[in-house]
């Protein structure tokens, strides 16, 4: 059974798996909380014009992706929190925006092939060394500021109005959330691919909710299940030459599913 | 300390606020000094939530002052003085994953450090809310379990543990039965009477709390500040106004 840790590619993608599962979950928490759960989907297609660029202009796709998706992460609050626009339009706008940008960058520069799809759907084959340094360094910085800031959060997701008047930074704490975010979903998209990390942020917490407990717990139910979908989606990956993005959100689709009907009123 | 010297928990003057050129609030100036018990009162629409949320510095005026302890709204940091209880606080969303203390708990938020867990200090005046608002025993329930009048007083146990010197309530008695609301208003005497909390409250449904009250102010655009609000209830004219259905439910306070 553990004769695929025998492989340097699978040791590094589990560590990488392992990290961003903490990440997506603790983020997806907060972001499933304050009804945010499409900005996901949005930064990771977002972070796809990031990876356009650096496959086409030679840059490390990583590192371009982590850029992209910050500066619209600040755009989207940015339209929220200054136009009468609606929230779910704004991110709608985006996401789509962004996908016809990133695929014009790489049809123009010819770099529509495997290395895209693996952007696309996740490769447990395509993560490098460096891919793990970065992703280990810019998620302890992700996860630090998250649980630094999390009664802040949790109190924001609650009722951003009550935290204002508590005297909390509601302003600048919704910009580092999404910030967070973005940086996060950038890091997730060699492994899980951008087209499915939404999901790994989203489900495991929407999961964690059917059990009705409190916040500690629910974030603790919702690690787990992150952490064992992306377990599993990757030896999946691995046995059935599949593309490790959609083994793992299948994965943790069964586990929503499972939540769900156990916890059936 | 002579009464003239006092300095107000809210100093506002000459407050105006328009939207697209509508005018929702007229040259208001009012003072709320500490201890009182003011309710506030006015048509929906009328501009008292608004005048609220000036006052919470959620809403700027378009001119005009307010001063939260003799400083200016932009300069004022000591927001855990003042608790606020909104609207909607008994129509919390069911699948929050939110247990009573990690309600309450939140009120301890903006004193509580970067990365810093509960200390003495914080867990002793979360208990000393729960206690306050008899829902020690609620503790661990999920708050989406609750029923209207529960939840209502973990949403001011919350405001409480923050020690706060005013408490702001803002129509807390919405999905809120009759029953609850009673007991409600002799909580709300009693916090002003024996904690010394100066309360203002924000209500349609001045009948129920006049026998407590202190001072009344009636907003419909404008303000008229009543400083006995009885005399005003019976006024047949400000009922007719400012469209408040003024049908008079006592709550005797010392009932009991």
């Amino acid at each position: 059974m553990l004769e695929i840790f025998q492989y340097d590619f699978m040791q590094r993608a589990f560590l990488a798996g392992m990290i961003i599962a903490v990440l997506a979950s603790v983020s997806g928490t907060f972001i499933v909380l304050k009804r945010y759960s499409m900005i996901g989907e949005t930064l990771a297609h977002s972070a796809l014009v990031g990876v356009a660029v650096g496959l086409v202009g030679g840059y490390n796709p990583l590192w371009m992706a982590v850029i992209v998706a910050v500066t619209s992460a600040w755009l989207i609050e940015y339209l929220r929190s200054s136009f009468a626009l609606y929230s779910d339009a704004v991110l709608a706008i985006l996401l789509s925006g962004s996908l016809a940008v990133a695929v014009v960058i790489v049809s123009l520069g010819g770099a529509f092939n495997n290395s895209l799809f693996s952007y696309l759907f996740g490769s447990i084959l395509s993560v490098s060394s460096e891919d793990v340094i970065t992703i280990l360094i810019f998620g302890t910085v992700a996860l630090a500021l998250l649980l630094a800031f999390s009664k802040e959060l949790y109190f924001i997701a609650y009722d951003e109005e009550v935290a204002q008047t508590s005297g909390i930074k509601v302003k600048l704490l919704n910009y580092l959330l999404v910030t967070v975010v973005a940086i996060i979903i950038a890091l997730s998209i060699r492994v899980v691919g951008s087209l499915l990390i939404g999901a790994l942020m989203v489900i495991p917490t929407v999961a964690a909710l059917q059990y009705r407990v409190g916040f500690l717990q629910t974030t603790l139910i919702s690690l787990f299940f992150a952490l064992f979908s992306v377990a599993c989606g990757m030896m999946l990956s691995f046995y059935f030459s599949l593309p490790s993005g959609a083994t793992i959100v299948l994965s943790v689709l069964v586990l929503f599913i499972i939540s769900l009907v156990k916890n059936k009123e | 300390m002579p009464v003239n010297f006092r300095v107000p928990i809210f100093d506002v003057k000459n407050l105006n606020f328009s939207v697209r050129g509508q005018s929702i609030l007229s040259n208001i100036s009012l003072e709320i000094f500490n201890g009182e018990y003011i309710a506030i009162i006015g048509p929906n629409g009328g501009g008292k939530t608004t005048l609220a949320r000036m006052l919470l510095g959620l809403e700027k005026p378009t001119s005009g002052t307010v001063r939260i302890f003799g400083k200016k709204l932009g300069d004022f940091k000591l927001w855990d003085k003042i608790g606020f209880v909104p609207q909607r606080a008994s129509l919390v969303d069911a699948n929050f994953p939110a247990t009573v203390l990690d309600i309450v708990n939140m009120g301890r938020t903006s004193k509580r450090g970067i990365f810093s867990s509960m200390s003495k200090e914080d867990k002793d005046a979360v208990q000393d809310a729960m206690m306050k608002m008899d829902i020690l025993d609620l503790k661990n329930k999920m708050v989406g379990t609750l029923s209207g009048g529960q939840r209502q007083r973990v949403m001011i146990a919350r405001a409480l543990a923050s020690k706060p010197e005013i408490l702001i309530l803002d129509e807390p008695n919405t999905g809120v039965d009759m029953l609850s609301q009673k007991n409600f208003y002799t909580l709300l005497a009693k916090l002003n009477t024996d904690e010394k909390i100066t309360i203002l409250f924000i209500t349609h449904d001045i009948g129920v709390i006049a026998d407590d009250i202190g001072r009344l102010f009636t907003i419909n655009q404008k303000a008229i500040i009543c400083n006995n609000p009885k005399e005003a209830l019976s006024c047949e004219e400000m009922s007719q106004l400012y469209g408040i259905d003024a049908h008079l439910i006592h709550n005797h306070k010392h009932e009991h």
